[in-house]
């Protein structure tokens, strides 16, 4: 356990020593920002009725930084370890492959709360200057936060799992990215008309959906079980990987 | 301290490592030297635990490398061959996180963080960020690494690979200073180095071990015959047939021109002793100027260099 909090921090820490994490961090918030000042606007212009937080994790100015920060977040993980060969001396400290992967997703994972914290002042911040209690409703707001979390743990395992794939973390982006748009748009297949199995399956994946029911404030746990196993199972795999070597 | 046994690597299509066997005592010294590609990474990679072995057994203070991967580990100071660190990290960091991550309890931690900085002459670099630091103190910063949690065994993989001279020096000083506390095995393709550091030599070559003893008896394994360079001022072919007429001479080669020759003398293998008086006499007898006489020592390069090609030989279609 303590190998996993020293291995952890390491990690953390050095989000806090890149530049690419502080890129990404302020072409999340810029857009995030963004977002929140256009929904403003269209709130002031008289369309009540509006459900802004809704908006803010649902419309596309969530979704574009998502699914670029989170490659870009998860590239380095795997791939900067064994190209510069610091992997070599991680791997023979008394740490297990397990404990490495763990360590590595929590660590991208709580830069990713991070990164999310000062959004958090958007809710106040529109409670406060608005003289309606009808657009605003704490509930969407926890649940949005909530789905992000859990959109985020499963997306960043997947790239962390990229990140093991490659020595190449353009590689490795790419191949997240990949990943990613897949499962993002085969959740669109849910929209349209198609057999009743796949329509269902696809309901049942589809982060698009998830996001706007996470944001409606209601809270279903398919999609918690749904995130949650598969972040196990992506881990797993992970885990697998990182053992190749020895095969 | 270490025990090999029958030690195969197989890779796809290639053999790294056959049938490797050899022991390493504790508080030796050992080197591990052969041609680049000769097994000597995949050997040390196998012991730290970093790949597993195809085949044969692998014992590092008592504990098995696959099974008791943990505990070897935890034995095990380990630099490997380019010295990765993390460059964005500063040194004092960086030796606090892998002393934590070795398990270091926190008094202890801080004590042999200024222990190793001590050690290694890292004291005004520790909160210098290793990226900025030269290639030697770079190198510095793996050892002190490798050292941080006193392994009882420490694992050099090229340790003055990039180094210059002076650095060299340096190095070579501080691992010798180990010597008292730990298990040293560590490898080069550099001759001087297992000469000035070593007690032992094991030498490997296309995977195998083609010898193992000191320096010093690996020079003598392999001495057929004194050699006598001697240059003088002489007639050439006057000095070469003069020469050849001395006792117990096999075999005399002259080189360069003009009015100094340079000989070349080797000696009979049946016969033992100095020539050089011989030699002398020579010259005075025929008031030749002699300007230099000395035995010629075999470097451990040319035992290398025969030790490898004898093994090459065999295998050529």
């Amino acid at each position: 356990m303590r190998a996993f909090f020293t291995l952890w921090r390491r990690e953390l820490g050095a989000f806090f020593l890149s530049p690419i994490a502080y890129v990404m961090a302020i072409f999340f918030l810029v857009v995030m920002g963004f977002s929140f000042w256009f929904l403003a606007r269209v709130f002031t212009l008289g369309l009540v009725g509006v459900p802004v937080m809704s908006q803010l994790f649902g419309s596309l100015f969530f979704w574009i930084p998502f699914l670029i920060v989170v490659p870009v977040l998860t590239m380095r993980l795997f791939a900067e370890e064994k190209r510069q060969g610091t992997i070599e001396t991680l791997m023979t400290a008394p740490v297990t492959d397990t404990q490495v992967v763990l360590a590595k997703l929590a660590g991208v994972f709580t830069f990713y709360v991070v990164m999310w914290l000062p959004t958090i002042p958007y809710a106040f911040i529109l409670h406060h200057f608005s003289s309606q209690t009808a657009p605003f409703d704490f509930g969407p707001m926890i649940g949005g936060y909530i789905g992000a979390a859990l959109m985020g743990l499963f997306y960043l395992s997947i790239g962390l799992f990229c990140s093991a794939l490659t020595r190449n973390q353009i590689v490795s982006a790419i191949m997240s990215f990949s990943i990613m748009l897949l499962f993002f748009f085969g959740g669109f297949l849910h929209f349209l008309e198609v057999q009743p199995l796949l329509k269902q399956v696809s309901g049942y994946a589809s982060s698009a959906l998830h996001m706007l029911e996470f944001s409606r404030g209601a809270f279903d746990t398919r999609p918690l079980v749904f995130y949650l196993s598969s972040t196990i199972f992506v881990v797993f795999c992970t885990v697998r990987i990182v053992e190749t070597r020895r095969w | 301290m270490i025990k090999v046994s029958n030690l195969t690597k197989r890779y796809a299509g290639h053999t790294a490592v056959q049938d490797l066997c050899f022991e390493v005592a504790r508080g030796e010294i050992v080197g591990f030297l052969g041609p680049n590609g000769a097994g000597k990474t995949t050997t040390m990679r196998i012991l730290t635990g970093y790949l597993p072995a195809t085949g044969g057994e692998v014992y590092i203070a008592g504990h098995d490398v696959v099974t008791e991967s943990m505990e070897v580990r935890r034995n095990i100071g380990y630099l490997p061959e380019h010295n990765a660190l993390y460059t964005e990290m500063r040194v004092k960091e960086y030796l606090r996180y892998r002393g934590r991550l070795k398990g270091l309890g926190r008094k202890r931690l801080r004590v042999r963080v200024d222990e190793v900085c001590e050690q290694c002459g890292l004291e005004h670099m520790r909160r210098r960020i290793i990226g900025h630091l030269s290639k030697g103190y770079r190198q510095r910063v793996g050892l002190a690494d490798a050292l941080v949690h006193e392994p009882e065994l420490l694992i050099l993989d090229e340790p003055t690979i990039g180094l210059d001279p002076n650095q060299i020096r340096q190095m070579r000083d501080l691992i010798r200073g180990l010597a008292s506390r730990h298990t040293v095995l560590l490898s080069t393709h550099i001759l001087p180095e297992v000469e000035a550091t070593c007690q032992r030599v094991l030498i490997l070559h296309q995977g195998r071990i083609v010898a193992s003893d000191t320096p010093s008896n690996l020079k003598e394994l392999l001495v057929s015959g004194d050699r006598i360079l001697a240059e003088i001022r002489a007639p050439r072919e006057e000095l070469l047939s003069e020469a050849r007429a001395i006792p117990g001479v096999a075999r005399v080669e002259a080189h360069g021109d003009g009015p100094w020759v340079a000989v070349e003398i080797t000696l009979a293998e049946s016969v033992s002793g100095d020539l050089r008086p011989a030699v002398f006499d020579l010259a005075v007898r025929h008031g030749w100027s002699l300007r230099e006489l000395k035995l010629r020592d075999r470097s451990l390069e040319e035992v290398f260099a025969e030790l490898t090609r004898e093994e090459e030989e065999p295998t050529a279609p």
